[in-house]
């Protein structure tokens, strides 16, 4: 116990000595995390040369800290122009945008920023001190219960749903279809790919999100003179650091919800293939059952706003976990880190700790180090970015659909997915004019394809008998959850309305 | 001034040669070029994987011998076939776009279906390493021996994480399973990543593939049989052969890593075509390769070269194993 104290310490101190490394991979980490079809795993991918060359310290330290900033900046635009720059940021929209809307896109920053940093220091801190606990989690969530833990984000289709039962349910029947496009997971058969190659591996995500929320968006902005709403821009005429620091108080007094939703990150990044779209609609979705107020989701909630952030946060932690304790990459960006590692002599699996328990420690820390150093450079540039919100909509508009159309492009250099957000924005634009809700297309388009590797991969366990999903206890139990938590809603619904009855 | 010009045939032949010189002045001098840019590399296997470090850890010294860069291009999906398509059709024959593939799965796949383009239309021509398919569990499973994962599949059906059904080592454990009666359900998990971890965390009873992919998870998993010559002793735990055990007579179940080029491309273009093999072999005779091979977490002893007939035997041996084998892997 004194040895391993002693070896944290002075794995912290070494980390600290990288403070140089840190900062400017904060604000590298930043941009690429915000710039649609850019990610930390192409990042390090495209930056590898240069991580080869650097010592084994600090080229942990660099990759670390890159994945960790990417993650907390692909909220930026998400919140501030309704680009969601990864998948993992697909849930961020929903509250943090409309917040923007209202003027309050300084103080949405700001609460993004405090839940990202605290729920990732938080869970790196847990993983930390209950690693080989956590590494259990992945031997226990098998095909089976994967498949419940994805039907409570899909389940968000149907709380959507509740507003106008038909066209939420149209809006999600069609987000699985669009899924569902692309090879089968088991014989590799094409399936509604209209003879594009480009659709054999499934609809691309990033064009479906970006073209979804931002170029529908961009199309609906272009009719007023700027995003915001009237109160809006007077909020917005003098930015002031009061509006970052209530941000930060905001997100401080709802520190139980920042620790339970970074929690569920955590939980569900440990398990080996699960990532942070998983992560943030499954906190999104238990913030909402478990409120007090679930219709004011969707509107610009502080809530609806912590939970995406706080759980994809805490997936990057939970994706470490698997990595140094099994040997097994819980992600993309995971997986890089195992080639560049592995080219500086460390062998990943259960001995690590024993033969090199510095990289294993020092990956923790360089986590923790780069959350606090982020919680110190990022919170106030909130004011400064905010800004962007007052450019007149004739500038910003197709400043939007190229900046969106170009991060279509990157991830697999195709024309086709710079067309495939436009054609994604159109329908993205009609839904909206139309009152179908663009969020339920897309839960159906991430998170069916998940569901149904999955499903597909139980049935072929069990040789297609379909009992095999109330098979074990796990199991069983989520699917217990899953009802409590579909049926909670309306229950304090009812109790709420009741109560307003008796009080006069 | 009149001036007679006489076409003889030795003025002819001068003319013409100096002309057919002159015409083909810029073709040659583009030839000697070659490379004038980095040369685009189809991967058609996810980043992070045993194909991605196979294929940096070759290049890092090809690159030296052909003077410029490699540039990799990852497109996963349908057990390889999205890479080969979009390689087929999209990229442009002119020798600055090869693929990188495995000469297992990946040709195994056509025969299970066929591609949009024809399979003669692209070749392999340099082979980088081979290494055979094993069985191999997660480091807490309680099968210790291959006999024990046999007498427990003649009691009941086992699943197999398998990297995707039409896999050299699907091949190798049906064939297990025909020899001893054991009843083994594939389970394809798509990706080496994705079949370690089914077998470390017990989704499946064991998995089965490439050896190289196996000794990289280290001490998480321990390998029990493999389908073919063990070359590397304790690092796949001294498993031994599946041939030796049950006195089989199987063909080796192989993967092999290879670049492989547009047939019209080579036709086309055999001064680039030539460069390219050239210094391919080059790499294979300088030290510093095996170096980056071991520094990547691959087997030395896997590391074997091998040119466009090596290759072409492979590849037409894969897709007769397939056929063979089509109704077990494609449920028909």
């Amino acid at each position: 116990m004194g040895d391993t104290a002693a070896l944290l310490f002075s794995v912290l101190m070494d980390t600290l000595g990288y403070w140089w490394v840190m900062i400017p991979t904060i604000f590298l980490g930043l941009i690429v995390g915000g710039i649609p079809g850019f990610s930390a795993a192409n990042t390090i991918i495209i930056l590898m040369p240069l991580t080869l060359a650097m010592d084994l310290q600090m080229g942990l330290v660099f990759m670390v800290t890159l994945y960790c900033a990417a993650r907390m900046g692909a909220g930026i635009p998400a919140i501030l122009v309704n680009i969601p720059g990864t998948a993992g940021a697909a849930a961020t929209p929903l509250d943090g945008y409309p917040m923007t809307k209202q003027g309050r896109g300084q103080q949405a920053l700001s609460i993004s920023f405090v839940s990202s940093a605290i729920g990732g220091l938080l869970t790196t801190i847990i993983a930390l001190a209950a690693m080989p606990l956590l590494a259990r989690v992945g031997f226990y969530m098998h095909a089976v219960e994967m498949i419940v833990v994805m039907l409570f984000g899909i389940s968000l289709i149907a709380s959507i749903a509740a507003q106008d039962m038909i066209k939420g349910l149209i809006a999600g029947f069609l987000g699985l279809m669009i899924g569902s496009i692309g090879t089968d997971v088991v014989y590799a058969t094409p399936r509604g790919t209209m003879g594009f190659l480009e659709l054999y591996d499934g609809v691309p995500l990033i064009p479906a999100l970006v073209g979804l929320f931002a170029v529908s968006e961009a199309f609906i902005i272009i009719e007023k003179k700027v995003i915001l709403s009237k109160k809006g821009q007077e909020a917005m005429e003098n930015p002031s650091w009061a509006a970052t620091f209530e941000g930060v108080r905001e997100a401080l007094v709802r520190w139980k919800h920042i620790v339970w939703t970074s929690i569920i990150g955590l939980v569900i990044g440990v398990i080996p293939g699960a990532g942070a779209s998983i992560a943030s609609f499954v906190a999104y979705q238990q913030s909402r059952t478990f409120s007090k107020t679930p219709e004011k989701y969707g509107t610009g909630h502080i809530e609806g706003l912590i939970a995406p952030e706080s759980a994809n946060n805490g997936v990057t932690s939970g994706t470490l976990v698997p990595l140094l304790v099994l040997g097994i990459p819980g992600g993309a960006t995971a997986a890089i880190m195992l080639v560049v590692m592995q080219y500086h002599g460390v062998s990943f699996g259960p001995s690590l700790f024993q033969r090199q328990p510095e990289v294993g420690y020092g990956m923790f820390m360089a986590m923790a180090v780069s959350y606090l150093l982020m919680m110190l450079t990022i919170i106030p540039l909130s004011r400064y970015m905010s800004r962007v919100t007052t450019v007149p909509t004739i500038y910003l508009a197709p400043m939007i659909i190229s900046f969106t159309l170009v991060g279509a492009f990157v991830p697999r250099e195709y024309m086709f997915d710079m067309y495939l957000a436009l054609a994604f924005g159109v329908l993205g634009y009609i839904a909206r004019r139309t009152g179908y809700h663009v969020a339920a297309i897309l839960i159906g388009v991430i998170l069916g394809p998940l569901l149904e590797t999955y499903f597909l991969r139980a049935l072929k366990k069990s040789e297609g008998d379909i009992t095999v999903l109330f098979s074990s206890t796990i199991g069983n139990i989520l699917w217990v959850a899953l009802v409590v938590s579909l049926i909670l809603p309306a229950v304090f619904d009812r109790r709420r309305k009741r109560k307003e009855l008796v009080t006069p | 001034m009149n001036r007679k010009t006489i076409l003889n045939r030795r003025t002819f032949l001068s003319t013409s040669a100096a002309a057919s010189l002159t015409l083909a002045t810029p073709g040659l001098l583009r030839a000697n070029t070659f490379p004038e840019r980095n040369i685009d590399v189809y991967v058609p296997t996810a980043e992070g994987g045993g194909a991605d470090r196979n294929f940096r850890a070759f290049t890092s010294i090809w690159k030296t011998k052909l003077g410029v860069d490699f540039e990799p291009g990852y497109y996963p999906g349908a057990s390889g076939r999205v890479g080969y398509e979009i390689y087929m059709g999209k990229a442009e024959p002119d020798c600055y776009s090869l693929i990188f593939g495995n000469m297992g799965p990946e040709v195994l796949n056509w025969a299970m279906q066929e591609p949009t383009f024809d399979v003669d239309d692209y070749f392999y021509f340099g082979q980088v390493d081979v290494d055979p398919s094993v069985v191999f569990v997660g480091a807490e499973s309680p099968f210790q021996t291959i006999d024990d994962i046999v007498a427990e599949g003649q009691k009941r059906t086992l699943t197999v994480g398998t990297s995707r059904m039409a896999h050299p080592a699907s091949i190798g454990i049906l064939a297990l399973g025909d020899q001893t009666g054991a009843k083994f359900n594939l389970i394809p998990l798509a990706g080496g990543k994705n079949t370690v971890a089914g077998a470390v965390t017990g989704e499946v009873d064991f998995s089965v593939l490439t050896s190289g992919s196996v000794i990289a998870a280290g001490d998480a998993v321990r390998t029990l049989l493999v389908f073919g010559e063990n070359r590397v002793g304790e690092r796949l735990n001294n498993a031994k052969n599946i041939n030796e055990v049950y006195g089989m007579d199987l063909p080796e179940m192989l993967s092999a890593r290879a670049f492989g080029i547009h047939r019209a491309a080579a036709e086309a273009y055999p001064d680039r075509f030539a460069r390219l093999q050239e210094t391919f072999a080059e790499t294979f005779e300088d030290p510093a390769l095996l170096e980056a091979y071991v520094a990547s977490g691959g087997a030395p002893e896997y590391l074997r070269m091998g040119g466009v007939e090596e290759c072409a035997k492979f590849k037409a041996a894969m897709l007769e194993l397939g056929a063979k084998y089509k109704p077990l892997l494609t449920g028909a």
